[in-house]
C-alpha cells in the first residue's frame, strides 16, 4: 500500500459543466476545493465542510455529491454539474427563476447548494409532492428565508418545467 | 435640537410598496456572487489559528521551532510579536455600570476560553498554513475555569483578571412606584427565564483579506461585515492606520444576523501580518471556528415579576437580567447590552404598565464572549415579559388573548415609566387580528379533541414593540449621549440616470432593491434607471452599521434626502423650460409635467442633459450639481410592532415538538417592499424556533464547547420549518421616509416566546410548565413526567444588595 503525501498530486480526466479535460489535482484537496481553487468555479459554497449543510452539493453523474467530503481525485472518469451550469445562455432557468419569483433566497449562499439538490429532485422525480420536496431537500441549511419559499419555489418549477414540455 | 437632516421630504409612492423581485438575484442564483473567500489576490498568503484548547490556563510555553521550518510557512506570531504594535481592543457600552475590558489579539500569558486565538500563522495554504498549527507546542498550566454565571457574578474565582469581581456591568434603575404596585398588589407571579447559548451561525463564516501596499502606503481590507465603516475606524483606533490610507471592501455577505457586527481580533490582524509581509493575506475560519470563536448570543437568566389587581391589570413589574458574558466585551456589542436592554428596555413592552424597577448583571465567565444576534437583549426580554403574562393568564384563567387585551396600551402617544414615548402603533388590533388568525374557539375545539385523542397540541402567542431603525433618538432616549452618522449620496447622469450609493451594507437584506425603489419614487424615474450600490466600500457613503433594524429606515432616509436634493434641482431647471412655477412641476414616470396640464411636459432625462450641458434653460443663479451626500438620522424613537402565533404538537412517545403553522402579524408602517418584509419575518421566526427547540451551544464541566459542527448545533432545516400566515397592519411612522419602520429583527424577538407559550400549552395536561429553552425532546420528556428543572429567582433582597440598592420589603410573594 502506497501512503500520500501533503504534497502528491494526481492527474484526472474529468467533465465539467459539459467540458471534459485532463486535470493536475493536490491529492488532499477535495472536489470543492479544485473546483472552487484551481477551476476558479466559485459558485459552489462552503458553509461547514463537515458534510452536513449541503453549501456544497454539486452534480456527479446525475447524483447530488457533497463537493466538501469528496476527494478531487473521486472526480475522475465523471461527470460533474455546477450551479454555473443551470442558466440557459443570458436567462435563468425556470428552477432559477422560481427561485426568484418566490423570493427564495435572501444572502445567498446557500443558493447553489438548494438548486443543484433541486435538480436532482426534479430530473429524477419531474412532479414531486410537497413531502418529497421537503425530503430531498432538509440535507440543505438556510439560515436566511426559513424555507417555506424554498419549496414554494421548487414546487413552482416543477410545474414551469411540466408545462414548458407539454 | 431639530437639525436639518432628520427632516423627511414627502414621497409620491409609486414603487414604494410593490413587491419589486431583487435585482440582486440574477447574480446569486448563477454563481456569480462574489463572496469574502471567492475573491483572491494575485500573491495571496494565508492564515491560520492555534486556538487555546483549555478554559482558562496560564501560557507556560508556545514552542514555534518545528512548524517555523515547515516549507511554505512564513510567519508565525504570538502575542509577543504583536505586543508593541496593537495594545489590544478596548470596548465599554455606555450604560451605566458597564466597565471596560480589553481583548487581545492574541491572549497573552492567560488563555480565557476555548477557541480563543493564541498564535497565528501564515502559509502559503491554508492546508500548509493547519498543518503548521499541529505542529506548534502549547504548555498550559490550569488555571480554575469560571463556568456557572450565577456564581461568578457573585464573586469567587476570577475568569478574567481585568475584572477581579466577574462583573461587566452592573445597574439598576426604577421608574414609577413599583414598591406600592407590589405591596398593594392582589396577585403577584414571577418566574425566572433561561434561554440557551445560540450562535447566530450565518452560512457564511467569518473572514477577510487584507492587502497592503507599501509603495503607496494603501490598505485594502475586504472583510465579511455589517459595520465596514467601523472596521476602518478600527483600523486607525486599534492599529494606527489613517484612515484616508484604508478602504474597507464589503463583497456580497452570506448572512451576518449581528455575528458580523463586531470587530474580531482576526481582522485587525490580517492588516498587520500583511504589512509585514508585503503579501496579501487571507482568513477564512471553518464551521468549527466559528461555532468556538465567533460569538455567542442570547443565553441569559431573566427573572420576572408582576404585580397585578383583582382584575388582573399589571401595576408593576420587576425585572432583572443577567447575562452569561464570557471572557471579554466583544467590541463593540459588549455583553453589556444584553442584559441591559433586557431589563431597560423590554419589560413594559406594549402593555400599560405604570412602574418598572431593574437591575441588570453581565457575568464573566471562560466560554466565548458573548456578542450580538438579531434582537439583542430583546429576545430574552421578550420571552420573559411574554411568557410570564400567560403564566398571570393561566393564574386568572384567562386566555392569552384576553390578559394581553386586558393590559394593553388603549391609546397613543403612550410614554412608558422611563419616559419614552411612543408616537403610534396598532398594539390591541395586533392581539385581535392574532386572534381571528388563529380562530382561537376552533382551535379550542380542536385541542379538546386532540387530547382525547392523546395528540398534545399546543398554542402560544407573543405580542412585541421593537426598536425600529436604531438611530440617535433612540440613544438619547435611554440617557445616552452617542450619535448615529449615516450617509446616501445620489448622483443623476447627464442622460438621466441614477447611481445610489448607501453607507449601509448588505448581508441578503435586498438593499439594491429596496434603496432603488425609493429613490425612483423621489426622482419620478424607473425602478431600471437607478444603480445601487449599498455599501459595499467605504469609498462610498459613511454608514454606522446594518444593524438594530435599522437599513431600511436609516437607508431610505438619507437615500430620500440626497434624491430630493436632485430633485429640486430637476424641479428647478423644468419648471424654467415650462415656463410654470416650480410648485406645479410634477415628476413621474420619468417625465417632468406641469400640474393640470400633462400636455406641458418634458422628459427628465432631457431635464438632466440641460442641467449638465445647455446652460440657456437654468434659472438665474442656478447652481448645477447633479450629486449629494445627505445625512439623515431621527431626533425621536420609532418602534414598529406585530406578534406571532404558533401551533404546536408534542409526540408523547418522543417528547418531539413539531411547529405546525404560524402566523405572525407585522406593523412596520408603510413596507418598501412587502415579499422583503415576509422573508425577513420567515428567517427572523425559524431561527427563533430554532432556539426554542433545538440549537444549544452546550460545554462540558471543563469549559469545552461539545457543540462545534451542525450536526451537534443543529439549527433548523425544512423538514422542521412550518408554514406563514402573515397578516401586515401598517402605522406610517410620522418621521421616516414615506412612513418605513425597521422591523428585520422582529421574528427573532419574538417567536421563541411563543414557542415557549405554546409548549406550556401542550403540557397543559401533565400539569408542567417550562421556563427553559431549547425545549429538547429530553426535556419534554421529563416535563411529561412533571419534572421540570426549575430554579427560583433569587430574591430581590438579595439583587438589590448586590446593586446597591437601599433594601426594604419586596412585597412579592412566593410563587407556586
Ligand atoms: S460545506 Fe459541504 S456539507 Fe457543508
Ligand atoms: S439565503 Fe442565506 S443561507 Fe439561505
Amino acid at each position: 500500500m502506497t501512503s500520500t503525501s501533503s504534497s502528491d498530486r494526481i492527474e484526472i480526466d474529468v467533465e465539467i459543466n459539459g467540458r471534459r479535460r485532463a486535470v493536475v489535482v493536490n491529492a488532499r484537496d477535495t472536489l470543492a476545493d479544485h473546483l472552487r481553487n484551481d477551476q476558479k468555479l466559485t459558485g459552489t459554497k462552503l458553509g461547514c465542510e463537515q458534510g452536513v449543510c449541503g453549501a456544497c452539493t454539486i452534480l456527479m453523474d446525475g447524483a447530488a455529491v457533497r463537493s466538501c467530503l469528496t476527494l478531487a481525485a473521486q472526480g475522475d472518469g465523471r461527470s460533474i454539474r455546477t450551479v454555473e451550469d443551470l442558466s440557459e445562455g443570458s436567462s435563468l432557468s425556470p428552477l432559477q427563476e422560481a427561485f426568484k419569483k418566490h423570493h427564495a433566497l435572501q444572502c445567498g449562499f446557500c443558493t447553489a447548494g438548494f438548486l443543484m439538490s433541486a435538480t436532482e429532485l426534479l430530473e429524477s422525480n419531474p412532479s414531486p409532492t410537497r413531502d418529497e420536496v421537503v425530503e430531498a431537500l432538509s440535507g440543505n441549511f438556510c439560515r436566511c428565508t426559513g424555507y417555506q419559499t424554498i419549496v414554494a419555489a421548487v414546487l413552482d418549477a416543477s410545474e414551469q418545467i411540466g408545462n414548458a414540455n407539454g | 435640537m431639530d437639525n436639518p437632516h432628520f427632516n423627511s421630504p414627502p414621497i409620491t409612492r409609486n414603487m414604494i410598496g410593490k413587491r419589486v423581485p431583487r435585482s440582486e438575484d440574477a447574480k446569486l442564483l448563477t454563481g456569480r456572487g462574489r463572496y469574502l473567500n471567492d475573491i483572491d489576490v494575485e500573491g495571496q498568503l494565508h492564515a491560520c489559528f492555534v486556538r487555546s484548547p483549555a478554559a482558562h490556563g496560564r501560557i507556560l510555553k508556545i514552542d514555534t521551532s518545528v512548524a517555523s521550518a515547515l516549507p511554505g510557512v512564513h510567519l508565525i506570531w504570538t502575542s509577543a510579536d504583536i505586543e508593541s504594535q496593537c495594545a489590544g481592543m478596548e470596548a465599554q457600552f455606555s450604560a451605566d455600570g458597564c466597565l471596560p475590558m480589553t481583548m487581545p489579539l492574541l491572549a497573552k500569558d492567560v488563555v480565557r476560553y476555548v477557541g480563543e486565538p493564541v498564535v497565528l500563522v501564515v502559509a502559503d495554504s491554508r492546508a500548509v498554513a493547519e498543518d503548521a498549527c499541529d505542529l506548534i507546542g502549547l504548555d498550559l498550566e490550569d488555571l480554575e475555569a469560571v463556568l456557572d454565571p450565577r456564581a461568578s457574578i457573585q464573586g469567587g474565582p476570577v475568569a478574567n483578571g481585568e475584572r477581579p469581581d466577574n462583573v461587566g456591568i452592573r445597574g439598576h434603575a426604577s421608574f414609577g412606584d413599583v414598591d406600592e404596585a407590589f405591596n398593594n398588589a392582589a396577585h403577584v407571579v414571577s418566574a425566572l427565564y433561561h434561554p440557551g447559548r445560540v450562535a447566530a451561525a450565518p452560512m457564511e463564516t467569518r473572514g477577510c483579506l487584507a492587502d497592503y501596499d507599501w509603495a503607496q502606503d494603501r490598505l485594502k481590507l475586504w472583510v465579511s461585515a455589517q459595520m465596514p465603516h467601523y472596521v476602518k475606524l478600527c483600523l486607525n483606533l486599534y492599529l494606527g492606520f489613517d484612515e484616508s490610507r484604508c478602504e474597507v471592501i464589503s463583497p456580497d455577505t452570506g448572512g451576518g444576523f449581528g455575528q458580523k457586527a463586531h470587530v474580531f481580533p482576526e481582522e485587525m490582524l490580517m492588516p498587520l501580518a500583511s504589512k509585514h509581509l508585503r503579501s496579501p493575506i487571507k482568513w477564512v475560519e471553518d464551521r468549527r471556528e466559528n461555532l468556538l470563536a465567533g460569538s455567542h448570543a442570547h443565553e441569559q437568566f431573566v427573572t420576572i415579576e408582576y404585580a397585578a389587581n383583582a382584575d388582573g391589570r399589571i401595576t408593576g413589574v420587576r425585572t432583572h437580567a443577567l447575562v452569561d458574558g464570557g471572557a471579554y466585551h466583544m467590541p463593540p456589542q459588549t455583553m453589556a447590552v444584553e442584559s441591559w436592554c433586557t431589563a431597560a428596555v423590554t419589560p413594559t413592552g406594549v402593555y400599560d404598565i405604570p412602574a418598572t424597577e431593574y437591575v441588570y448583571e453581565a457575568a464573566v465567565t471562560n466560554k466565548c464572549p458573548m456578542g450580538a444576534y438579531r434582537g439583542v437583549g430583546y429576545m430574552a426580554g421578550t420571552l420573559a415579559r411574554e411568557c410570564l403574562m400567560d403564566d398571570l393568564g393561566r393564574k386568572l384563567n384567562m386566555s392569552p388573548f384576553d390578559i394581553r387585551r386586558l393590559n394593553v396600551v388603549p391609546e397613543f402617544p403612550w410614554t412608558n415609566p422611563q419616559g419614552i414615548v411612543f408616537d403610534e402603533g396598532s398594539w390591541l388590533e395586533t392581539i385581535n387580528v392574532l386572534e381571528e388568525m388563529v380562530d382561537y374557539p376552533a382551535f379550542l375545539k380542536r385541542q379538546a379533541e386532540a387530547r382525547k385523542a392523546g395528540k398534545y397540541l399546543g398554542l402560544g402567542i407573543s405580542v412585541f414593540v421593537e426598536s425600529s431603525g436604531e438611530s440617535t433618538g433612540m440613544l438619547k432616549a435611554h440617557g445616552m449621549h452617542e450619535i448615529y452618522h449615516d450617509t446616501a449620496t445620489v448622483k443623476m447622469d447627464s442622460s438621466g440616470s441614477v447611481t445610489v450609493t448607501s453607507g449601509l451594507n448588505s448581508q441578503g437584506q435586498g438593499h439594491e432593491t429596496t434603496l432603488a425603489q425609493v429613490a425612483a419614487d423621489v426622482l419620478g424615474v424607473s425602478f431600471e434607471s437607478i444603480v445601487v450600490d449599498a455599501g459595499t466600500s467605504t469609498k462610498g457613503a459613511y454608514g454606522s452599521g446594518t444593524v438594530g433594524s435599522r437599513a431600511g429606515v436609516i437607508a431610505s432616509g438619507c437615500v430620500n434626502r440626497a434624491a430630493y436634493a436632485i430633485r429640486e434641482k430637476l424641479v428647478a431647471v423644468a419648471a424654467n423650460m415650462l415656463e410654470s412655477s416650480e410648485d406645479d412641476i410634477v415628476l413621474e414616470n420619468g417625465m417632468a409635467s406641469v400640474a393640470g396640464a400633462p400636455e406641458s411636459q418634458v422628459s427628465i432625462a432631457d431635464v438632466a442633459m440641460a442641467i449638465y450641458w445647455d446652460e440657456s434653460l437654468w434659472p438665474v443663479g442656478f447652481e448645477p450639481e447633479m450629486e449629494f451626500t445627505k445625512a439623515w438620522d431621527t431626533s425621536r424613537p420609532m418602534f414598529s410592532n406585530g406578534g406571532h402565533a404558533m401551533i404546536v404538537e408534542l409526540d408523547p412517545a418522543t417528547g418531539f415538538v413539531n411547529v405546525e403553522q404560524v402566523f405572525s402579524v407585522e406593523d412596520c408602517g408603510v413596507m418598501i417592499n412587502p415579499t422583503i418584509v415576509e422573508g425577513q419575518i420567515r428567517g427572523g421566526v425559524v431561527q427563533g424556533i430554532g432556539l426554542g427547540l433545538f440549537e444549544q451551544l452546550v460545554y462540558d464541566k471543563d469549559g469545552n464547547l461539545s457543540t462545534t459542527s451542525f450536526l451537534d448545533y443543529q439549527t433548523p432545516t425544512m423538514d422542521v420549518s412550518p408554514p406563514f400566515e402573515i397578516r401586515h397592519l401598517e402605522t406610517p411612522s410620522k418621521i421616516s421616509a414615506s412612513g418605513v419602520k425597521g422591523m428585520g429583527e422582529s421574528g427573532l424577538i419574538a417567536a421563541p416566546a411563543a414557542v415557549l407559550n405554546a409548549v406550556n400549552d401542550a403540557l397543559a395536561p401533565f400539569g408542567s410548565v417550562l421556563y427553559e429553552l431549547p425545549a429538547t425532546p429530553e426535556k419534554m420528556m421529563r416535563a411529561m413526567q412533571g419534572l421540570v428543572d426549575l430554579e427560583g429567582p433569587e430574591p430581590w433582597s438579595k439583587l438589590w444588595e448586590r446593586a446597591g440598592v437601599e433594601p426594604r420589603e419586596s412585597g412579592s410573594m412566593e410563587t407556586a
